[in-house]
């Protein structure tokens, strides 16, 4: 005999009352669309700068950074037990810092090629001196590569301004500097700077590219041919300061690094360990961000319990005389839930599509590129995936579901005799 | 003899309110039982306070007695659930308050649908059909799109009179229909019940203090403090 059931009479009531108080059924609305709105935005914003990020690093940062720096196996503590005996380390104390090269560059190269999964191998030295241009003197990053197998590993031609990139192959004199460096010692193509050496010679460099990759951190450095940077560095001809690797799978290389500093005792660090603090902060600002948002949508599911109290208390009667016209419990229940889901789904609806618009206009707004930032870029670079939709659009209906129960079960649970008496 | 619709047997109502100074128990009605007839026209009278509302209230299954037996026809609803209650009182029960109550968001016409489509009793052109005929027999034909606001006192009632008929109750339970009404509608309403009860031979039960209402009905039951003080048989 009972039986719950949901007929096409509860939907009609149910509408019709919510239908009937236009204003606050309509501000319900907006709130929950907007707080839909400003979560997608919010993800989709926060998504797209990582992303881009990455993206940009991807492009510009090899897979695998080879250092000079030696693997040492540390001591753990200087007195330690073995077979019931203590011993006593002892660290020599005075201990000479090494360099960090690489040393005999083409038997590391040689030994790494073991790695089958590793595409391209880069010589590159790396050195810190001191640009004279005219009166102005500034320090420079100088990187010293082979161009053809640099290229293979970053395509690096792809960010020349002006100038070819293979060029530097046959100009033993040439020197490519990033936009950022260049216009720090304002110089352009074809003028010519003094490099002090490490040695403390001065050698004349002629500018015959500049690039731009919009990551300042390597828009800081110039590029020269690998045998003038060792000279510049004072290091030989088979000394490095990094390898630089391109592999085949980039979701491998945490693994292929690990192999690589096994097999020849220098540090391999991958492109996200390298960017490791930057992805970080960029997680970290965006769980901040999403809080933030998550309480807006709280908000709203707050404005959503709102509409459903006063729509019952002000509904006392009608509740009352449905009962008596013989609605069930769980009948009178839904007609409030079913409002609050209406609500919560066509505020949704509105939301994504708002956010859709948004992204959009959010997309073409100017930025002023920032120079200290770590990347450069004239536009927000906006996420977009059906995700963001589907998290957004769920999570505002489940808070509002949730803020529906409460009041949908109190108009249950209202006794009609105290209403139609008039007690209540 | 035809059997009566409803029986009521050793009813009890003890209504317990928390307050101040501890647990009150109010017996309402100490000891009722009284059949009512088929087709019968009874008025429940009373000073306020008697208990009418409460016995009206127990006899259309919206409160549960605290002990004894009410039967509707064979029915006993004393014993029902709050769900099965509620499909009873759809079925087989009729209500007109002393307010009408009518839901403001629907016609005149759509809320005598609502009792009809309630729980699918009828469908949904039946259920038209018949509210139609039941608002131009309560002298409404003319109103059937108004909403309750755009009506008057009395008509609101009249409506409230065809919604109560929807599902061809097996009596109508009405409390204090005129209470609220000037004495021409209270007249009109007073008529309507009557017709209803003589060309259809609907069974009402109406709770009233207006003594010249009750006396053209066929049965007052007169109560004072829960107890039956008369019990007047006045046409057949």
């Amino acid at each position: 005999m009972v039986k719950v059931k949901f007929n096409y009479t509860i939907g009609n009531i149910s509408l019709r009352q919510l239908t009937y108080r236009k204003r606050q059924t309509i501000l319900t609305i907006s709130g929950i669309s907007l707080g839909v709105m400003v979560l997608i935005s919010a993800i989709s914003l926060m998504d797209g700068l990582l992303q881009s990020f990455i993206d940009k690093i991807v492009n510009i940062a090899p897979h695998i950074v080879i250092s000079g720096e030696k693997i040492k196996t540390t001591v753990k503590d200087t007195l330690y037990q073995a077979s019931g005996k203590t011993y006593i380390n002892f660290i020599k104390n005075v201990e000479r810092k090494d360099e960090e090269i690489i040393k005999n560059y083409s038997r590391v190269i040689y030994l790494i090629q073991k790695e089958k999964t590793v595409n391209v191998i880069a010589p590159v030295v790396s050195v810190n001196l001191i640009a004279k241009f005219g009166t102005l003197s500034q320090p420079l990053e100088l990187l010293g590569i082979s161009p053809e197998l640099h290229d293979k590993i970053v395509k690096f031609s792809d960010n020349m301004i002006s100038g070819k990139f293979s060029e530097l192959e046959r100009t033993p004199d040439g020197l490519i500097i990033g936009t950022t460096s260049a216009s720090d010692l304002s110089v352009k193509m074809g003028d010519k700077l003094q490099i002090v050496s490490n040695s403390g010679g001065v050698v004349t460099v002629r500018i015959i590219g500049v690039f731009s990759t919009g990551i300042n951190d390597i828009d800081n450095n110039a590029y020269v041919n690998l045998r003038l940077a060792q000279n510049l560095a004072g290091y030989s001809s088979d000394e490095l300061t990094n390898l630089y690797l391109r592999v085949t799978d980039l979701s491998k290389d945490a693994a292929v690094a690990r192999s690589i500093e096994k097999m020849i005792n220098y540090h391999a660090k991958t492109w996200e360990e390298t960017a490791a603090s930057v992805i970080s902060l960029y997680k970290m600002i965006s769980v901040m961000v999403y809080f933030l948002v998550f309480f807006v949508i709280l908000v709203a599911g707050f404005g959503v319990a709102n509409v459903l109290i006063t729509n019952v208390l002000e509904k006392y009667r009608d509740i009352a005389i449905l009962k008596s016209l013989g609605f069930q419990r769980n009948e009178i229940t839904w007609i409030y839930l079913i409002q609050g889901l209406f609500v919560a789904i066509i505020g949704a609806v509105l939301g994504c599509l708002l956010a859709l618009v948004m992204i959009k206009v959010l997309g073409t707004i100017k930025i002023t590129p920032s120079k200290t930032g770590s990347i450069r870029s004239d536009r927000l670079q906006m996420g977009m995936s059906i995700w963001y939709f589907i998290f957004a659009s769920s999570f505002a209906i489940i808070i509002s579901l949730v803020a529906s129960i409460g009041p949908s079960r109190g108009a249950s649970k209202l006794n009609p005799v105290e209403i139609l008496r008039g007690e209540r | 003899m035809q059997k009566p619709i409803i029986r009521l047997e050793h009813v009890c109502k003890t209504l317990i309110s928390k307050s101040n100074e501890g647990i009150i128990e109010n017996t309402i009605l100490p000891d009722l039982s009284f059949n009512i007839e088929q087709g019968e026209f009874t008025a429940i009278t009373g000073p306020s306070g008697s208990g009418k509302t409460t016995l009206l209230y127990l006899m259309g299954g919206l409160d549960k007695p605290s002990s004894g037996k009410i039967f509707l026809n064979d029915w006993e609803i004393s014993q029902m659930n709050e769900d099965e209650l509620a499909v009873i009182r759809n079925d087989k029960l009729g209500f007109v308050y002393q307010f009408h109550f009518l839901l403001p968001e629907f016609s005149a016409l759509e809320n005598v649908m609502i009792p009809m489509l309630a729980r699918g009793k009828f469908g949904q052109k039946q259920a038209k059909e018949r509210a139609k005929a039941l608002l131009s027999q309560v002298g409404l034909y003319e109103k059937l799109s108004s909403k309750p606001n755009q009506l008057s006192g009395g008509q609101q009632q009249r409506v409230a009179i065809a919604r109560s008929l929807a599902n061809e109750p097996v009596v109508l339970l009405a409390d204090e229909p005129t209470g609220n009404l000037d004495s021409h509608n209270s007249a009109l309403i007073y008529d309507l019940f009557k017709r209803l009860n003589e060309e259809n031979g609907q069974s009402i039960i109406i709770v009233t203090h207006d003594e010249h209402f009750a006396s053209k009905t066929d049965r007052i039951l007169h109560l004072l403090d829960g107890r039956i003080d008369k019990d007047q048989v006045l046409h057949n």
